[in-house]
């Protein structure tokens, strides 16, 4: 199979995921294009300046997934097909759901380029030519401490989102928002855990929460581990006592959901799965941000305009894109402000 | 202290009622809880989105982070004498709890300790004293328990004397004071005689060091020779002034008569079924200076009037790759 053919097959197969923004063999395409320069390079050489290049993609690649959302797996595994290499993945020990399954979609032809275990398999360290790692800090350090200096290593540690809301006095983005805080019980790093407000900020923690609570009433929040119930019940206890005292701080909830609106310049600590903060814009935005450098993911921001996104372009996020769209990724997307694609590949010239 | 409150009133009659056996727990408690309603105005505030309560397991249970964020006070301010801070390794800052008398919380140290049946001679202490530790509650708590000239925090090679020339010695010791007297102790092992215990509290925090509670029970037996039944555990914390004691591997804390522990489902905070998990909410008549409710952050298991504790497991958390903040703050 060439590339096109991959990626027919591969859009094909990834149809079946709709609600993890599968991509077209048009955006696979794409992406081959963007990154490597022309969609046919995997397969042959093809002109490069005064000679020839053909990318020529690891002959095994070893993808390791921590956490239990599906998204970064569900794109990891395309790319690595995409390039036409055997794929040895490792699902975290509970697994990532249907996606595990993924295999059985495929033609023969790519069904063999893939491996998945919930263990590491015999050799896989040793067999893969590339390895794509994706975990906390300390996970990625780890593993990449192991991986031979040779072997090309991509890195995904954890991100932190956000959303920022300029201009919208009709409250027009909070069921946006609350998509963005609800999808994936805000477990991915493209999940805004705070919502910065230009403007009446209180007010708009108030229509979130009747957003968050029509959401969580179309989707309502899967049933949750004691350890996940006991730490939002302490987060809302803690806020709730703070509320108590300072008018400057209001929390709402409901079954699955807790919005907390809070008028300080701190970035507060969420413990996710839908409890979101929504906190006035501050002056210094660089300044409360400073501690996550290097860990921003994606900017949500309303309204989405060039303009503003140009205000927010330095910032350290990978990508910034309009409120209720955050968990939408395009397959050219570049996921921890990379080429996914191109970091993987080695190239080979010919001519004079 | 001067009287401006009835806090000396209230503190002698609590005082009384702790040394005659605690009879009638519901209505004691319930009175600690009037008083710092009245008295406790950040306590007081929080009080006003709560009904009065009928029963002692509805007095309003402030989370320990309040004691970070408020002034959890029931005497005036002026009349403080001593405040000890939590270790402060959750982010925010450290908790500050404020005594205007430290009168119950000796009491209840002592009471305590001798209640769980725990001797009260030949105890030396793996702790830094009040002295070199003046902000540290269980410094303040180990020196109504261990004599001056028994603190061995740090003074390892004294202590290994002592307790090789002992007759009988009660070790009462962080976790992690044990482990690091291990670790110096350099795979060298005594036998301390017959009588001897250990009761290690505290645990690791801020260190990043952590030990199953089976694993440093088995380096107690190796090191000390002190089987499981001779270690105890003494589970208490900034915020309260009463401890909780166990003994041995599997077993339940138990609160003192003058306290209750209640796990409650976190979902609906309403007390769990027996042999049921949910987080656990601690009540203490003797914490009158502050609040007599805390809602702790550690999961337990109910059994009975007692409570398995369980402590909070990171690793249980669902996590994605969503950075989760407090991450980058421990």
């Amino acid at each position: 199979m060439n590339t096109a053919d991959r990626a027919e097959a591969l859009a094909q197969a990834a149809a079946h995921f709709p609600e993890l923004s599968p991509p077209t063999a048009r955006d696979m395409l794409d992406c081959v294009r963007l990154e490597l320069g022309h969609e046919g390079i995997l397969d042959g050489f093809q002109p490069y300046g005064g000679h020839l290049s053909r990318a020529v993609a690891p002959r095994t690649i070893l993808h390791i997934l921590s956490g239990n959302t599906p998204h970064a797996g569900f794109q990891t595994i395309l790319r690595g097909l995409l390039l036409g290499s055997h794929n040895l993945v490792k699902f975290p020990s509970g697994g990532l759901g249907k996606l595990e399954d993924f295999a059985a979609l495929l033609p023969a032809g790519l069904a063999a380029k893939l491996e998945c275990s919930r263990q590491f398999g015999d050799g896989w360290l040793r067999r893969a030519e590339a390895w794509v790692v994706f975990g906390s800090d300390a996970t990625v350090a780890e593993l990449r401490a192991k991986c031979p200096p040779q072997v090309p290593f991509q890195g995904h540690g954890h991100r932190i989102s956000l959303a920022i809301i300029l201009e919208d006095p009709d409250l027009r983005s909070c069921a946006l928002a609350a998509r963005d805080a609800s999808l994936f019980e805000q477990q991915g790093c493209l999940s805004p855990q705070v919502i910065f407000v230009e403007g009446d900020a209180r007010r708009y923690a108030g229509v979130l929460s009747r957003e968050m609570e029509w959401f969580a009433s179309e989707s309502p929040a899967p049933p949750l581990p004691l350890a996940a119930q006991a730490e939002i019940a302490t987060a809302r206890a803690d806020w709730e006592f703070r509320a108590s005292g300072d008018h400057g701080v209001r929390v709402w909830k409901g079954p699955g959901w807790t919005v907390v609106f809070e008028e300080s310049d701190e970035f507060p600590v969420s413990p996710l799965h839908r409890f979101v903060f929504v906190k006035p814009l501050p002056e210094d935005l660089s300044a409360c941000l400073a501690r996550f450098s290097g860990h921003l993911g994606g900017l949500g921001i309303w309204p989405c305009t060039p303009a503003n996104a140009a205000r927010f372009a330095e910032a350290g996020f990978s990508r910034i894109c309009p409120a209720g769209r955050m968990q939408d990724t395009p397959f050219t997307w570049h996921s921890d402000s990379r080429q996914n694609l191109a970091s993987l590949v080695r190239w080979v010239d010919f001519g004079p | 202290m001067q009287n401006t409150n009835n806090y000396a009133a209230l503190e002698t009659e609590i005082s009384r009622w702790m040394a005659a056996g605690c009879g009638g727990f519901e209505d004691r408690i319930l009175e600690v809880h009037r008083f710092q309603r009245t008295h406790n105005p950040a306590y007081r505030d929080f009080c006003s989105g709560f009904p009065d309560p009928a029963c002692w397991q509805e007095i309003p249970a402030v989370p320990v982070s309040a004691f970070k964020t408020a002034d959890l006070r029931s005497f005036p301010e002026s009349e403080t004498i001593r405040t000890f801070e939590t270790s402060g390794t959750t982010g925010g800052g450290p908790g500050r709890h404020h005594f205007c008398s430290l009168s119950l919380y000796e009491q209840a140290a002592t009471q305590g300790w001798a209640g769980a049946r725990l001797p009260a001679e030949d105890v030396v202490a793996l702790i830094p004293d009040a002295g070199g530790a003046p902000h540290s509650s269980l410094g303040q708590m180990a020196s109504w328990l261990v004599p001056p000239d028994r603190f061995f925090f740090n003074r390892r090679e004294e202590l290994l004397a002592f307790l090789e020339a002992a007759e009988r010695a009660v070790i009462f010791g962080t976790a992690l004071a044990f482990l690091d007297f291990f670790e110096w102790m350099n795979g060298r092992r005594i036998a301390l005689p017959k009588g001897s215990l250990a009761v290690e509290t505290g645990g690791y925090k801020g260190t990043r060091r952590e030990m199953p509670k089976e694993d440093l029970y088995r380096l107690l037996q190796e090191r000390l020779g002190l089987p499981p039944d001779s270690v105890w555990n003494e589970y208490g914390m900034t915020e309260l002034s009463s401890q909780f004691y166990t003994n041995g591997l599997g077993r339940p804390h138990r609160a003192p008569p003058w306290a209750r522990g209640l796990v409650v489902s976190p979902s609906t905070g309403i007390e769990v079924g027996e042999g049921e998990t949910g987080i656990l909410r601690l009540f203490d008549a003797a914490n009158l200076g502050s609040v007599c409710a805390i809602l702790t952050r550690d999961l337990a298991i109910r059994r009975g009037e007692d409570f398995e504790l369980i402590g909070r497991d990171p690793a249980a958390l669902p996590r994605g790759c969503s950075l989760a903040a407090d991450e980058l703050l421990s």
